[in-house]
């Protein structure tokens, strides 16, 4: 059986000053329903570049889908129509920013925003979805929702305003989920609750939920399972605990081990030396050889690619070849 | 061990717009009554949720923020109390690092000139020596001498963080405020800042103010640290004390609500302390104490009643229930 | 041009130089006025012509004598020679207008920006009280008191333009003067003034060229419309005299208002064309990543 959303060999590319750059190639992602895929990875990896393309958003001049498809049981939204696209979007799968504050429209009162956006997508009168609307303020924990409801977007607060986002993506029960980055403008304790909101929808109506961020410790506490990405590829999925716990590829150990932990104070954290490629500068090879202690002459030449190996797939030669 | 700084109920308010046109300022008490101290050598972490007065507590230490009351005690001597030339002379001693690598460099000015500009400010050495010690500076933050020339845009987050943390350096301050210095690098870039920090701490002996929300950035970097609620501390305790017995009910929430790879969500990882809503307004302050509203132990007597910090072992905790 | 001197040292400057060498329309404003400027120049230091002579007929058309190619006025004289010869004073008025706009503008605006509290109250009631005047008529007051020479008329156009370029000034020294770098200068002990200068100011350089460029070009306009009213500078040939002087005939013959007409819209369109492209070019937001 295949997985409710599959990615496969995306590959997404942008016109920039520099001539046409890949931003996501060969990305295949699969996540099922009642699942939380974590999709990690330093900035500018291509995380909401993969939300995007999902969603249909991908700003188109500069940036185009060359290649993959994308499926939503079954159905490739790649060559879905903007119509389809737009019905799709918001009942189907809906998506959660990293900053409320400029994904709400700060002239309508949020419980207005929700009815509306309820309305696009179900046959019922204004005041039913405004009812709806209220019931899912309710819903996402937010106190005295009937009043809260009359509010506008900026008499919130940021942990209410991304409440308020989640009621809204929430509304018509989508099957697919993608919160990207949605605790980053948020405190630890208010991010906590976000969090627990967002496992509760889960268990709720049994979405999909693909969770970006660039926290290994959200990833822990929030995932299933885990695509690490790096420079437009995915270098390592598999389990939450098989990646978290037994990471093979060297950008992945690196990044675990750079984490300051909570619960010890060691004296030096191990650190990844360098810095990501930019798009325009990658070459034929592996795009992490440059930070890599395990670089051979083939990473150079040769891009690996993600087999499986171990418990889960990994692209990295080194690994391939049983060096490490 | 000789205490570096001593801050007595440093207290900062902000006067907000006019209500009206003829109704009274409000005032908000953005900082209240916080006193802290910090030894030679040493590196304090300030947490808290945001809005708590971290930035600001640590601006008003070093003046860049005008303070309404309180004693800023540096080396003997109340900050507060100089006139603004000697203020700008002791600047050498104190130094700082902004959150944001992109916007603390001014954009227009090449990073060597950014780097010698404290010099010249202050007048130290002549001007072969200015330059000889800013390419010293580059290659101690680990940057090399051939990017003197560039522009900060032309350099990476991480680099930038280098750029500033080399120009606070060359005054040879013996205080280095970090506000929030690796909140906006990724991980990997942030674990080699702070491997810099911790190597300038042990080799150049410098002293920390080090704010940051990550709490385990502030467990990896301080050796005491304070946790901040709506403008007061609520907790002060050594590294260790306040990362194994957190006596606060905010700080535990606050450890708690931090996400951890040893919390898993397959082993079925439930959070223990779960607190709700958002903390009070700064304007209006409430009476007793301020996290009652989201207290999970909260009693009368923390509405009415303001606790104070007292020692509880090595902590000092201002809670009516601690523990 | 002035804007090219300083682009050669500064590198953000130079990016932004790069950006505007790409806008066509842009450089097209460039090559026009550089044309007008040299023609301007090629009139007043090497064309024989004298504008006030009367060479001929009254009312010549264009295109009839060859050696008067854009015809006579109505007194008889060359219109061409007035073209080129006008051209310095308009420009120059235009750009001594825009530099004292600006002196006074960036100045005062950056004084209110910067300090804030009864400074930025003060000044800008006064900013306030010269911006409600009714700027024409000012200027008109200004050149009837003292006499109108070019440079009475560049500084009354100066005097009442300044308050837009405050107000811009000073809404950009507000904002890049929360802006953290201004923070790490105070830290690092330096003083207001060389905060001003060299901190905020090069940095609120970019929309404070752009307006200048476009002062010069309603500054241009401005002088014109004096001089059509009557009250330029009679003793020197201008664009704006020209019309002027010919506005009564205009139905009888429509060369002599039309052809300085065309040099000021011409002018005022590639100053314009100029300031657009410099506008774009300093705005990071068009940039691609
Ligand atoms: N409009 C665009 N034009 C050109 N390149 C773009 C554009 N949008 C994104 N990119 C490039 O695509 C790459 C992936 O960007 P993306 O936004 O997906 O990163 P990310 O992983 O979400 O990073 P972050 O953690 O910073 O949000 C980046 O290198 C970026 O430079
Ligand atoms: N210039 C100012 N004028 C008015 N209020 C201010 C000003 N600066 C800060 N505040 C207020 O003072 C309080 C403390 O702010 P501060 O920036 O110190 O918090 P913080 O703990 O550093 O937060 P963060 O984690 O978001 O940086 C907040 O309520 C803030 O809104
Ligand atoms: S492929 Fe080579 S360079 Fe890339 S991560 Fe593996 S070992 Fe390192
Ligand atoms: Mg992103
Ligand atoms: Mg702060």
């Amino acid at each position: 059986m295949s997985a409710l959303l599959q990615i496969e060999d995306l590959r997404v590319t942008f016109n920039t000053r520099y001539g046409p750059v890949t931003a996501l190639d060969s990305v295949s992602l699969s996540v099922n329903a009642g699942e939380t895929l974590g999709v990690v990875g330093e900035s500018g990896c291509g995380k909401s570049i993969t939300a995007l393309s999902v969603m249909g958003l991908i700003p188109s001049p500069p940036g185009k889908i060359a290649g993959g498809a994308i499926r939503l049981a079954g159905e490739d939204l790649t060559q879905a129509s903007e119509a389809r696209m737009r019905a799709l979007r918001g009942a189907e799968m809906a998506m959660i920013f990293q900053e409320p504050m400029t994904s709400l429209n700060p002239v309508f009162t949020v419980g207005d925003q929700i009815a509306e956006a309820i309305m696009l997508h179900q046959k019922v009168s204004a005041d039913q979805a405004f009812r709806d609307a209220v019931a899912l303020l309710d819903r996402v924990g937010i106190p005295s929702p009937d009043r809260r409801a009359r509010d506008y977007p900026h008499q919130l607060s940021g942990g209410m305003r991304q409440r308020v986002m989640i009621a809204m993506a929430v509304s018509c029960r989508p099957r697919v989920l993608i919160a990207d980055e949605p605790t980053t403008a948020l405190d630890v304790t208010v991010q906590a609750q976000i969090f627990d909101l967002l496992n509760e929808i889960q268990r709720d109506f049994g979405a999909a939920i693909i969770l970006i961020t660039h926290d290994m410790g959200a990833i822990s506490e929030m995932a299933d399972r885990v695509a690490v990405m790096y420079a437009g590829r995915v270098i390592e999925q598999g389990r939450a605990d098989d990646v978290l716990d037994l990471p093979q590829h060297p950008y992945t150990r690196g990044l675990i081990s750079c984490i300051p932990a909570l619960g010890k104070g060691e004296d030096t954290l191990r650190e990844i030396p360098g810095v990501v490629p930019p798009l325009h500068m990658l070459g034929a090879g592996c795009a992490f050889a440059d930070r890599c202690a395990h670089r051979a002459p083939r990473c150079d030449s040769e891009k690996p690619l993600l087999q499986a190996h171990g418990h889960h797939p990994v692209a990295c030669h080194a690994v391939a070849e049983g060096r490490i | 061990m000789t205490t570096l700084l001593d801050v007595r109920d440093l207290t900062v308010q902000f006067a907000l717009p006019r209500q009206g046109f003829f109704g009274p300022r409000p005032m908000l008490e953005a900082v209240r009554q916080v006193s802290f101290s910090l030894e030679q050598g040493r590196a304090l972490g300030i947490v808290g949720e945001s809005g708590s007065g971290k930035t600001t507590t640590a601006m008003a230490t070093i003046r860049l923020v005008e303070a309404a009351g309180g004693q800023v005690m540096f080396q003997g001597e109340d900050l507060l109390q100089l006139d603004d030339e000697a203020m700008r002379q002791r600047r050498r001693d104190v130094q700082l690092i902004f959150q944001d690598p992109y916007s603390s460099l001014n954009p227009r000015a090449r990073v060597a000139d950014i780097v010698r500009e404290p010099m010249d400010l202050m007048e130290i050495g002549t001007p072969e020596e200015r330059r000889a010690r800013v390419t010293e500076l580059f290659r101690l933050v680990g940057l090399r001498p051939d990017q003197l020339n560039l522009f900060p845009h032309q350099f990476s987050g991480g680099q930038r963080q280098r750029i500033s943390i080399a120009r606070a350096l060359t005054t040879n301050p013996k205080l280095l405020v970090c506000d929030e210095p690796v909140s906006a690098l990724d991980v990997a870039i942030q674990a080699q800042i702070l491997n810099l920090l911790a190597r300038l701490k042990a080799e150049l002996g410098l002293s920390y103010l080090f704010i940051s929300h990550d709490l385990g950035v502030v467990r990896h970097v301080c050796d005491d640290v304070a946790v901040m609620y709506l403008g007061k501390i609520v907790e002060m305790a050594p590294r260790d004390a306040l990362f194994d017995a957190p006596q606060h009910p905010y700080t535990q929430a606050l450890l708690s609500a931090a996400p951890s790879l040893a919390r898993r969500k397959s082993r079925g990882y439930v959070r223990p302390v779960k607190i709700s809503g958002d903390p009070p307004s700064p304007i209006n302050p409430p009476k007793g104490c301020a996290f009652a509203d989201r207290c999970p132990k909260a009693q009368d007597v923390c509405r009415k009643v303001q606790p104070v910090l007292e020692p509880i072992g090595p902590s000092r905790v201002a809670c009516h229930f601690p523990g | 041009m002035t804007e090219a001197t300083e682009f050669k040292a500064e590198s953000p400057a130079r990016e932004a130089w790069r950006m505007f060498r790409r806008n066509i329309p842009a450089v097209a404003g460039v090559i026009m006025l550089t044309g007008i400027v040299l023609a301007t120049l090629w009139g007043t230091f090497f064309y024989g012509g004298n504008p006030y002579e009367i060479v001929w007929a009254p009312h010549e058309p264009p295109g009839v004598t060859p050696e008067f190619p854009l015809g006579t006025d109505y007194l008889g004289r060359d219109i061409f020679a007035g073209l080129v010869a006008g051209g310095g004073p308009t420009l120059a008025v235009g750009a001594a207008a825009a530099a004292i706009t600006m002196v006074i503008g960036v100045s005062l605006g950056a004084l209110a920006g910067f300090y804030g509290g009864w400074v930025d109250n003060l000044l800008m009631r006064i900013t306030e009280f010269f911006q409600v005047l009714p700027t024409l008529l000012f200027a008109m007051v200004l050149v009837t008191l003292f006499s109108p020479t070019l440079f009475t008329i560049a500084m009354a156009i100066g005097v009442v333009s300044w308050p837009q370029t405050a107000r811009l000034t000073r809404a950009e020294v507000m904002k890049i003067k929360e802006l953290e770098y201004v923070t790490a200068a105070r830290a690092i002990g330096a003083r207001n003034r060389r905060i001003i200068w060299t901190v905020i100011l090069p940095n609120a350089a970019p929309p404070l060229i752009v307006s200048a460029t476009l002062t010069i070009g309603v500054a241009i306009l401005f002088e014109a419309g004096l001089s059509f009213l009557g009250l330029g500078d009679p003793n020197t040939m201008s664009w704006g005299l020209m019309i002027g002087s010919n506005r009564a005939y205009i139905l009888d013959a429509w060369w002599p208002v039309t052809f300085p007409g065309l040099a000021i819209f011409l002018t005022v369109f590639s100053v314009s064309l100029i300031g657009d492209g410099l506008n774009d070019a300093f705005n990071p937001k068009l940039r691609e990543r």
